[in-house]
């Protein structure tokens, strides 16, 4: 009897994992920070795409189960990986607030593959309003515990709210791609990212901007005081093979100007100007 | 463009014998065992009909499930009901919820795909 689609989706080996950088953008000096692992699903199937895979994740309400895989899935991959390099990965806030043994499971994984749990970023996804507050706070507490950081994605919509701002206190806000576009010609979305950045120094959090599409973009985050980017233009998700073959995972300590690698020597990103929309410095 | 069209049943059999015959005729054609799966594959592609198994999903009336997904996102799908009943009232009730055609199984592969030629508006 053929498996079904949830049946493939939780064996680790039928996901695929891909790497985008998240680079350093503060005072000019533009390095990796670290790499978001994110997901994809059994390939050839529409489910290859990561939206579609945890579309039908959620309505199953398997996304414990899942992330579980997930967290296998990368932790195999991520072995492959230099060992300074830090790790993002998502996690669903169900999984957080209903699964006390997360941690355990999680903990296990890296250990299987001799991984550092502090090298992890927890990023939590997908909030929602029945989530167990006290259950999800402590499991955070507990991945805090046990040397991890958390992340709070998609900063500004849906359930990512100041109400999970402040019962997570994530070390890292991610500002959502819609509050990143067209900064300099946007007042309006200067503002909310204003308010996010004096948010995040209150609560001693940083920001990280998702999805810019300009180098005048970064430029205007770095200058209002977001520390860190991650987008396309840059470096769009790839595989650990493409991520070794572009040459960003420096020795000793992973550290990498960027715009050296893009070729502009000991230009800093003000410097290289703007690149066109669709063009990425890694690509 | 070839007409897309999604058949959801979860005889796996019955879902190839579909598929092989519609794709054959030139449709663009997906498949779904399960409720959960159809209810994405409509969120995030645009079919010209779906094709349903009533009884889906370990649920007797899953199919119409379906419907009342499709028809509540305001879909413009049209939609096939098949199965192996016939009673009267089920019918009536699937008309209710917006089923464009009531098919009962078994039925022909021929006719199967006529329905679909004509719910797409004739195209393959």
């Amino acid at each position: 009897m053929r498996k079904s689609l949830l049946d493939r989706i939780l064996d680790p080996q039928q996901l695929s994992v891909r790497f985008q950088p998240i680079f350093s953008i503060g005072l000019g000096e533009h390095q990796l920070h670290s790499v978001e692992a994110l997901i994809r699903g059994p390939r050839g199937t529409h489910f290859e795409a990561a939206p579609i895979l945890f579309d039908y994740v959620r309505r199953k309400k398997e996304e414990r189960a899942v992330d579980n895989s997930c967290i296998a899935a990368i932790c195999a991959e991520v072995a492959g990986l230099p060992r300074e390099l830090r790790i993002n990965v998502n996690v669903h806030a169900a999984t957080l607030g209903q699964n006390p043994g997360f941690v355990d499971s999680l903990r296990r994984q890296a250990y299987k593959h001799s991984l550092s749990l502090d090298r992890f970023t927890v990023e939590i996804v997908e909030y929602a309003p029945t989530c167990d507050i006290p259950e999800l706070s402590r499991t955070v507490a507990s991945l805090r515990k046990a040397g991890m950081r958390i992340a709070l994605d998609d900063v500004g919509v849906g359930q990512s709210n100041y109400r999970m701002m402040l019962d997570c206190h994530p070390e890292y806000f991610k500002l959502d791609a819609y509050f990143v576009r067209d900064l300099k010609n946007d007042s309006k979305r200067r503002a909310v990212v204003e308010s996010v950045v004096t948010f995040g120094k209150a609560l001693h959090s940083a920001v990280v901007a998702e999805a810019a599409e300009s180098i005048d973009d970064i430029t205007i985050l770095g200058d209002m005081g977001v520390e860190f980017v991650q987008c396309n233009l840059l470096c769009p998700a790839v595989t650990l093979e493409e991520l070794r073959a572009k040459n960003i995972l420096g020795e000793p300590a992973n550290r990498f100007a960027f715009a050296q690698s893009a070729g502009v020597e000991t230009k800093s990103i003000k410097d290289i100007g703007h690149i066109p929309s669709g063009s990425a410095l890694f690509v | 463009m070839n007409a897309k069209v999604l058949i959801v049943d979860d005889d796996d059999q019955l879902v190839s014998a579909y598929l092989d015959y519609l794709t054959g005729l030139g449709y663009s054609v997906d498949t779904a065992g399960e409720i959960e799966e159809a209810q994405t594959l409509l969120t995030h592609f645009r079919y010209a009909v779906v094709i349903t198994d009533l009884r889906l999903s370990r649920l007797s009336f899953g199919g119409l499930d379906l419907v009342k997904f499709i028809r509540n996102a305001s879909l413009a799908t049209r939609v096939v009901v098949l199965t192996a009943y016939g009673w009267p009232e089920l019918k009536a009730e699937a008309a209710n919820e917006g089923v464009d055609v009531f098919l009962r199984k078994p039925m022909r592969l021929s006719d199967l795909a006529r329905t679909v030629a004509v719910l797409s508006g004739g195209a393959a």
